[in-house]
């Protein structure tokens, strides 16, 4: 009985420790400070930010204005486009042709004007002359053979 | 007829343009009116954990930051309280566990700041801070879990139910998380209360 209650006196004072805590005021002038910061948050860009415009009876008018004074500049856009485009000449297509020219690193060994030849390739075989050169070689055994059995006699 | 349809557009336009403007307004003020409501309550929690008033404040900032990044969604929340407390312990936790551990020196001198001292010494004071530093010191042995429900379980103002929200946990793992805390931490207390005991003798 004893120990529980201590045990409940230990617990009670761990709590009573955290209760205090959590009970401690804000600091003065919290509020404000949060509220400022807010302000002098970047707030997220917005895509279309166009200006409020207050009802007027001549509201028609002014879009009517603002609707031409659009294909205006659109007019103009375009047509500075059109006369740089008359006015460009195609250059014409050289008839050299120019070789990227090969830049020596500074400094380094240098090849000493030597100039490697590419080995020579060995062309196909074509298969009749395969053929043809087996049958050859195949008579040329033939009459070897012939010869060297004539021989001794 | 192409004017008239120039026309329509820009109306279109500029009407959406006013709605937007009204509802930017509109949750700029719930937004205020969120930090003058709970921007306190969110420091006292904050301060709970990190027991460090600047870094407290400047949680309370990041939480008001988020809101705000987040403030078309602010109407779909039930409950703000709840919802706010969640966020800013969200916050400190992690704050927490990217800070260094603090030496329990720094909490006495702390505590013996911030503490209610009316009616007392300050050889009292010091002695009620030392004690307070202890305790906590000991209250961050507890593992995670229980600690967390432990010191929710601080504010009076928040119920079984409302701390299952804000760690996102069943209302009865709540109540047996706070149960084996309070075991836990009534076992080290007693130990080093033996402990005590035993070198002053």
């Amino acid at each position: 009985m004893r120990e529980n209650e201590v045990k409940v006196g230990e617990m009670g004072e761990a709590e009573a420790t955290l209760r205090l805590i959590a009970k401690l005021p804000a600091p003065e002038g919290l509020v404000g400070r949060v509220q400022s910061g807010l302000r002098a948050a970047p707030k997220d860009a917005r895509v279309l930010d166009w200006p409020v415009v207050a009802e007027s009876s001549h509201s028609w008018l002014n879009g009517w204005v603002r609707g031409a004074a659009a294909a205006a500049i659109v007019c103009l856009v375009a047509g500075g486009a059109w006369q740089i485009s008359l006015r460009m000449v195609p250059a014409g297509g050289g008839n050299a042709t120019a070789a990227p020219v090969r830049v020596r690193p500074a400094g380094g060994f240098s090849s000493a004007g030597a100039m490697r030849t590419p080995d020579t390739l060995n062309g196909p075989v074509l298969k009749q002359e395969q053929k043809k050169k087996a049958e050859d070689v195949k008579k040329k055994g033939g009459s070897e053979k012939k010869s060297a059995e004539a021989g001794p006699r | 007829m192409g004017t008239l349809v120039l026309e329509q557009a820009w109306m279109a336009t500029t009407g959406s343009a006013v709605y937007e403007e009204m509802s930017e307004r509109a949750s700029e003020q719930a937004l205020a009116a969120l930090v003058e409501q709970y921007a306190p309550t969110l420091y006292r929690v904050a301060y709970s954990v990190l027991r460090q008033a600047e870094d407290a404040e400047d949680a309370v900032q990041e939480t008001f930051l988020r809101v705000m990044k987040h403030r078309e969604t602010l109407g779909e929340v039930r409950d703000h309280r709840v919802w706010l407390i969640r966020i800013v312990w969200n916050i400190v936790l992690d704050r927490k566990r990217r800070a260094k551990t603090r030496p329990e020196t720094d909490d006495v001198a702390e505590l013996a700041r911030v503490l209610p001292a009316e009616g007392l010494s300050a050889e009292d004071r010091a002695a009620a801070a030392q004690h307070h530093a202890h305790v906590l010191a000991m209250v961050e042995t507890l593992p995670a879990k229980e600690k967390e429900v432990l010191e929710l379980s601080a504010f009076e103002e928040l119920s079984s139910v409302e701390i299952a929200e804000v760690l996102e946990i069943t209302e009865s793992s709540v109540r047996s998380r706070l149960f084996r805390a309070r075991n836990l931490m009534a076992e080290k207390m007693g130990r080093a209360r033996q402990d005590r005991g035993g070198s002053n003798r």
